[in-house]
């Protein structure tokens, strides 16, 4: 089980503003990191975007989860993981990096920060203490605090898009993703 | 035009090779257009890429090239052939007969076990399920197995001859000892890289049954080695089955010590039914047997029957552990299963 | 639980048309770069696509004696037959040769005695077979050994009860079979072990009831069947489970409406053919597992497929092979 990436985002009226980031992507093969990277953010913006203040969601994409949190105050966090890593464990890391965050970083600075102005340094620990699960946290203690039926899960990516929208579109047209990365998201595609 | 490119390129993968021997992965850069006057193999931190725009050209050739000397149709030499088999190799690892090549260079000489167990390793990085290249490994293993019996069977000499015999011998066992690591570091990469990966598992189960055979100390470490990877991977059922066969390996070496105490172990293995409870068994051979060097003989047989108990206990609890913490894994439960039939069939 | 979801617009009707005419273009792609990158597999290849067609009844639409001189020139002075020519023979191209011929009704195009010969010699002390003259063993050979004497009715020119000791030595706790003694049970394995053990009359030596359960345990509420526990199910496991439950009479075990689902759902409605899974790319290996999936479940529209040769049935008739199965 592997714990991917974890983001801290911030909603704003119609995009989602990236904060602050940590990767792990050593599982990846060294050629493939930075488009991989590329597209885990691009995802987790995408993610943070389509989902509405206060709720919680998981998204599956081929054999990843992207699990999401967007609180009230439009504060959000997306940690991508495998499909084997527990759901409860990730919305438990979600909850407290984000309650950690908004504690250390004045909220006037998250509609225009990015990770270079936003000083928070605890990403990168939480992201590896939380590789393995069962040392991160009491696991137990997680399951009564979370009610799991508020989560709402999204078999593809496809399902949190508009009609009519769609993700090779999204793809083609983001700014934030080189040439490189559109190219291996082409290679990705249709086979395995 | 082409040829003249694709040589370039494999000229420029073997002066990679010989730039940095410390290369430890391969892969391919998507890029969809040359650039202009640059090599399209890029070496970065010990990480060989080919860039993909140039791939369709270089495959092709090398193949062709490589089939046509199969045949018989047109002549290389022999260090053509190392840097063709090469390049081919690590593009399309499946290749049996450019294997098969290689396997001939070996056994003239031309080529060395070792450098080919690299070119596989490499190889797996990119393609970790790749049958043809866990096939080559093993052959490579049997002709370096075979290097260290006809050391070892050799009739002692005397004098200064035996002397030489015994160093040789001794360098051999630490060469094995390195391959076995060796061996299992291969397997993890290729492990990690692909979940279930039953390529790899199996050529670690051959390669404990070839090269550590009986080796109790090498089977305890991999079970305790491999604790905190299961837990890690609790959906990966091929890394379980090799946990499943570890145990057996050990239970059946733990059941029969020590050695020598025939009765023991002639015993065990033909109860049957429910007298054949390891505690029922051990109580009724502590009746039957005189005192003195049997006395030394069932103390070790207490210990090791003592660390079968041990051993089933940990077992139990790990699993019941993973099952609880990880919920609805099939592979944990067909663990549990497996170490109840390991159990009952003692 | 790892599974895929099978979109509302998956196909869900069989495209018979769509699939022929894929197969048939499949040759003429001959100077593509994926066609050299499989070359080291051609000759099962070209038998994957002309028994698909033969079990499509198109049979006629490919170019036999162009097929028949291929093969002949890929028999080796050792009596063995390589996947292409220039490449080394091996026993698992050996069988699919053979195959192809049986297809054609023309096994005497090639020196039968010799291929007899090369499959009686890589026979070990153990009873298992090596793949080639290079030593792998594998249960996948001992398969593919006693297949090939079948189709030519010299069986008894290897030592088979030790070739079934072997077998049965890989045989594991779960009721199924893996490589080699000791190796973790693999659907692929068993349906050869399956397949060797009613080729030597021997069905009787497994536990019908215990593998069969660890072999409807492979289907997935998708419907679609897996290799292995906690694997994606995969159009050629349809084939792989399918038929070894067949094999061992335990077929009605597995639910064929949902399995039938999920093998629709991997054609390409646009190029033909099928993928391992709903999406992904299609190739002739997905191709000939899903149509010979369906004859098992009873698909009219396709002829009737031998469960452990995977070949038309009127084909085996001709060769005069009878292979007895469970009930
Ligand atoms: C006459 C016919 C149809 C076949 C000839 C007989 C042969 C060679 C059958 C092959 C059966 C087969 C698929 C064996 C399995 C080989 C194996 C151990 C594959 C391991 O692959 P995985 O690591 O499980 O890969 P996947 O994850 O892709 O399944």
């Amino acid at each position: 089980m592997k714990l991917y990436s974890l983001s801290i985002l911030h909603k704003g009226p119609t995009k989602a503003n990236l904060l602050k980031a940590a990767y792990d992507l050593s599982s990846f093969s060294f050629f493939q990191r930075s488009s991989v990277q590329e597209f885990m953010t691009f995802t987790s913006a995408l993610i943070v975007e389509r989902t509405t203040q206060g709720s919680r969601a998981s998204v599956k994409e081929q054999e990843y989860l992207c699990h999401v949190y967007v609180r009230n105050d439009n504060l959000g966090a997306v940690v991508i993981a495998d499909t084997e890593y527990p759901q409860r464990v990730c919305f438990t890391l979600l909850d407290k990096v984000l309650e950690e965050f908004s504690r250390q970083v004045d909220s006037i600075d998250w509609p225009s920060g990015n990770p270079d102005t936003i000083n928070y340094k605890a990403l990168d620990i939480h992201l590896s203490k939380y590789q393995n699960p069962r040392e991160a946290d009491a696991m137990t203690k997680v399951q009564a605090e979370l009610d799991e039926t508020k989560i709402i899960l999204h078999n593809t990516m496809e399902s949190l898009l508009e009609r009519g929208e769609k993700l090779d579109d999204l793809v083609a047209k983001s700014e934030h993703l080189g040439n490189q990365s559109k190219a291996f998201y082409k290679t990705a595609r249709k086979q395995n | 035009e082409v040829d003249v490119l694709v040589q370039r390129v494999v000229k420029d993968i073997t002066n990679a090779f010989k730039r940095n021997p410390n290369i430890d992965e391969i892969g391919v850069i998507p890029c969809p257009e040359a650039r202009y006057n640059r090599s399209p193999i890029v070496l970065v931190e010990n990480k060989l890429g080919v860039e993909s725009w140039c791939v369709k050209f270089l495959l092709p050739y090398v193949h062709n090239k490589l089939l046509l000397y199969r045949q018989r149709k047109h002549w290389l030499e022999r260090d053509a052939l190392v840097d063709i088999t090469c390049t081919v190799l690590l593009l399309n690892p499946d290749f049996t007969t450019a294997w098969n090549v290689r396997k001939e260079l070996l056994q003239c000489g031309v080529l060395n076990p070792e450098k080919d167990l690299y070119l596989g390793k490499l190889a797996l990085t990119k393609f970790p399920k790749s049958p043809e290249t866990w096939i080559h490994r093993r052959w490579v293993l049997q002709q370096i197995l075979h290097q260290f019996s006809a050391v070892d069977v050799k009739q002692p000499h005397q004098g200064e001859a035996e002397q030489a015999d015994a160093e040789r011998g001794q360098e051999l066992s630490e060469h094995l000892a390195r391959t076995l690591h060796q061996e299992m570091k291969v397997c993890s990469e290729a492990a990690c890289r692909y979940p279930s990966n039953y390529n790899a598992w199996s050529h670690r189960i051959w390669v404990l049954q070839h090269l550590a055979k009986g080796n109790v100390k090498v089977f305890h470490d991999e079970l305790s080695s491999m604790r905190l990877w299961v837990s890690m991977h609790v959906s990966d059922h091929s890394g379980f089955h090799y946990r499943q066969f570890l145990l057996k390996e050990l239970i059946t070496e733990l059941w029969q010590a020590p050695a020598g105490t025939t009765t023991a172990s002639s015993q065990h293995q033909s109860s049957t039914g429910s007298s054949s409870s390891p505690l029922h068994q051990s109580h009724s051979q502590a009746n039957g047997e005189s005192p003195g060097a049997e006395a030394a003989a069932e103390e070790e047989r207490q210990l090791s029957f003592s660390t079968l108990i041990q051993l089933f206990y940990a077992e139990m609890e790990l699993c019941s552990d993973l099952i609880q913490s990880f919920p609805g894994h099939e592979t944990l439960w067909s663990h549990r299963r497996n170490v109840f039939y390991l159990w009952q069939n003692l | 639980v790892k599974d895929v979801i099978i979109k509302p617009d998956a196909p869900s009707a069989l495209l018979l048309d769509k699939h022929a005419d894929y197969i048939a273009a499949y040759g003429s792609k001959k100077d593509d770069y994926e066609y050299t990158l499989s070359e080291y597999l051609r000759m099962s290849g070209i038998y994957w696509g002309l028994t698909v067609m033969d079990l499509m009844g198109q049979l006629p639409r490919m170019s036999r004696q162009e097929i028949i001189d291929f093969i002949k020139a890929c028999q080796h002075e050792c009596g063995g037959i390589s996947a292409s020519i220039g490449h080394d023979p091996h026993l698992l191209y050996t069988l699919s040769a053979v195959q192809i011929l049986c297809l054609y009704d023309s096994v005497d195009t090639i020196d039968v005695d010799k291929v007899v010969d090369y499959v009686k010699g890589l026979q070990q002390e153990d009873g298992s077979f090596a793949g080639d003259k290079w030593g792998e063993i594998d249960t996948r050979f001992s398969f593919c050994a006693v297949a090939t004497l079948a189709l030519l009715g010299k069986m008894n020119t290897v030592n088979v009860d030790r070739a079934v000791q072997f077998v049965l030595s890989c045989m594991n706790f779960d009721g199924g079979f893996g490589c080699r003694p000791g190796s973790e049970s693999h659907a692929g394995q068993i349906y050869c072990c399956t397949g060797f053990l009613a080729l030597t009359g021997q069905l009787h030596q497994v536990n019908a009831d215990l593998l069969g359960w660890w072999l409807c345990e492979r289907q997935l509420p998708s419907g679609g069947l897996n290799g292995r526990p906690e694997k994606l199910p995969d159009v050629c496991y349809s084939w792989w489970v399918l038929a070894s439950l067949k094999i061992i009479g335990r077929i009605h075990w597995i639910d064929k409406a949902k399995l039938r689902t999920f093998i629709l759902a991997c054609q390409d409605e646009e190029t033909g053919g099928f993928a391992d899974r709903p999406g992904d790319m299609v190739d002739p290996f997905h191709t000939l597992f899903g149509v010979a999936g369906l004859s098992l479940l009873g698909d009219e529209q396709i002829k009737p497929v031998n469960p452990v040769l995977c070949m038309p049935e009127d084909v085996l008739q001709r060769v005069g092979l009878q292979v007895d199965l469970l009930s």
